[in-house]
């Protein structure tokens, strides 16, 4: 919807201070789009993509630059078929920048990439940041939103749950630390351990989760109740993000 | 200007599909030469006459505007040849022999000889012989001669047909499939230009396409439009048009390319088959005929060939080219009312 994309069912939206519905296309020339997926003809190199995009806006960044900038100077004049997965979002990410635009949207760009891909395109976007612009990106990684986010807000089925600095929104929740049990395969239901224990359990795949504020005073405490449970290891671990979102959502991540 | 840019780059991308290009220009092309020469019914055809030991000159002279060509051959060449079954007939000392195996050739070519036999012999006692004159002709279709002048105007037909259901449906449910219509709407491009500059991408391939088969048929078969050019250029932007429209109509229905593939096909192949693209219809079942003239292509060639083969005008075409044109505005509101980007 920000995006213009889809119109609103009710009310207005308001962007660089100016209004959708009547100023669509001026908001069109100042915002960057990545798409989840960015499909470009096959046969279309970087560097054609990159001037056609940019013709259709008044201003645009010359191709070499942007090309610098997500390092793809080598691949400019490749078929775009030839790119690989995270070659071909950093030329997304390129087109989105094709404008010199104030406001960047990025959704969800390194899904689907390893490792490598995405802490290369986690330094595009850095630079980006450090260019003056400002950059909305929608992740399920949630320690994608910690490495790169200065503010992230938390939705779920379309509600916004908590805003906040990524340091601000762990210390909000108050459980500074988790005790993981990792079984090998599937974790037995917890409830008859967290009974022994007096705390509540949340088991996940392979593993029991044990939020504390004090792993110290637990872990003996622990032990003893697990005499017995057939677990193959035991972390501990500083809460993270993505525990800030399971308390808040109470559900595992998906999409 | 922007609409020329966006043209210039749907050109300059399509030049590079070799496989689209091979579809778009080579294979009617190569259908076009494949039937045509196999069904060369209307051409002459030319027939091997061997010839045993020495011929009389005057009779080989007298062959040379038949299409009966001699082949002059040792006697026991001659002999061997004949008996591997290769030779249809032959002429040996004052006498044909024609191989059964192979009357048809044998007796057409004997004939010929025969006659021209004849013509000498009237020839010396001073007498001018007069044949009545013979013409070729295809009832309905007064001037085309042989069968890839039925099938150039089919084929034309055909290529209108899947330029739009392929060209302009299919590729539009592959854009929006793959989001690339979604990418373009965050951008200040405006709509009309990108589908402005598609549709006549797709119209400038559509004629360069034409125009290359009209060169080949002309060429190749001595195959030339009878009618007027600007009539034939009307035409097939009428079918340029509706079929487009066809393929915008039904790329509203589809989500997946698989789900267009279905679609598309549907009319595709019933229309390809029994529209006479190929052969004519006029031996078909009654109810098959009628059936099929509701689909535009039928009634299209119909009109399409009349131009081209017989060089009339439209007249007595109304019905049919009604039926075209109110396909082509069906289509066209049910595009505008069903097409979405994404």
């Amino acid at each position: 919807m920000i995006e213009g994309l889809t119109p609103p069912d009710a009310g207005d939206i308001e962007i660089l201070g100016l209004d959708w519905k009547r100023e669509a296309r001026a908001i069109r020339g100042r915002i960057g789009v990545q798409l989840q997926s960015t499909s470009l003809f096959n046969k279309i190199t970087p560097r054609e993509a990159l001037d056609l995009y940019g013709s259709y806006y008044p201003r645009s960044r010359s191709a070499a630059e942007l090309l610098d900038l997500v390092q793809l100077t080598d691949k400019a004049d490749a078929f775009h078929v030839t790119l690989s997965g995270g070659q071909m979002q950093r030329l997304a990410l390129a087109l989105a920048l094709v404008n010199d635009p104030e406001l960047v949207f990025l959704d969800e760009p390194t899904t689907g990439l390893d490792p490598q891909a995405r802490r290369s395109l986690w330094d595009v976007v850095r630079r980006i940041k450090a260019e003056g612009r400002t950059v909305i990106l929608t992740t399920h990684y949630m320690d994608e939103a910690e490495a790169l986010c200065d503010r992230l807000a938390i939705m779920d089925h379309g509600r916004l749950l908590t805003a906040g600095t990524p340091l601000g929104l762990i210390q909000e929740l108050a459980i500074p630390s988790v005790v993981e049990l990792a079984f090998q395969g599937e974790a037995p239901d917890p409830s008859a351990f967290a009974a022994r224990l007096g705390q509540p359990v949340t088991g996940r795949a392979d593993l029991w989760e044990i939020p504390t504020q004090d792993p110290k005073a637990l872990l003996p405490v622990l032990l003893e109740a697990a005499e017995g449970v057939p677990y193959q290891q035991i972390h501990v671990r500083r809460a993270t993000l993505e525990d800030v979102f399971l308390h808040l959502t109470g559900r595992s991540l998906r999409d | 200007m922007l609409l020329l840019r966006q043209f210039r780059m749907e050109w300059k991308l399509y030049a590079r599909d070799r496989v689209a290009l091979f579809w778009t220009f080579a294979f009617p092309i190569l259908m076009l030469a494949g039937f045509g020469t196999i069904f060369r019914q209307g051409s002459k055809p030319t027939l091997t006459l061997v010839v045993a030991g020495p011929a009389a000159p005057e009779l080989l002279a007298a062959l040379a505007d038949t299409p009966v060509k001699p082949l002059v051959l040792a006697p026991a060449e001659a002999q061997a040849r004949w008996k591997r079954g290769d030779t249809a007939v032959q002429l040996e000392a004052g006498r044909l022999r024609v191989n059964t195996y192979l009357a048809a050739q044998g007796q057409m070519a004997a004939q010929v000889v025969q006659q021209a036999n004849l013509a000498l012999q009237v020839g010396r006692a001073g007498l001018a012989p007069r044949f009545l004159p013979v013409s070729m002709e295809s009832p309905g279709s007064g001037h085309a001669s042989n069968y890839a002048a039925f099938l150039l105007p089919g084929l034309l037909g055909m290529n209108l047909l899947s330029m739009g259901l392929f060209s302009v449906g299919m590729v539009n449910v592959s854009y929006r499939e793959k989001g690339k219509f979604r990418r373009l709407a965050v951008t200040p491009l405006p709509k009309w230009v990108f589908l402005a500059a598609q549709i006549l991408h797709r119209l400038t391939v559509t004629f360069l396409q034409a125009a290359a088969m009209l060169l080949v048929g002309h060429f190749g078969f001595g195959i030339t439009n009878q009618g007027s050019y600007v009539l034939l250029t009307l035409v097939l932007a009428l079918g340029a048009a509706c079929f487009m429209a066809m393929g915008f109509a039904l790329s509203g229905f589809a989500k997946t390319s698989e789900g267009y593939a279905a679609i598309s096909n549907a009319f595709f192949f019933p229309m390809m088959l029994l529209s006479g693209v190929y052969f004519t219809l006029d031996s078909a079942p009654r109810w098959m005929q009628q059936a099929v003239v509701a689909l535009p292509l039928s009634p299209y060639l119909k009109a399409l060939r009349a131009v081209f083969n017989d060089g009339a005008g439209l007249d007595g075409h109304g019905a049919g080219l009604a039926i075209v044109a109110a396909w082509t505005a069906a289509c066209f509101l049910v595009a505008v009312k069903k097409f979405n980007w994404a």
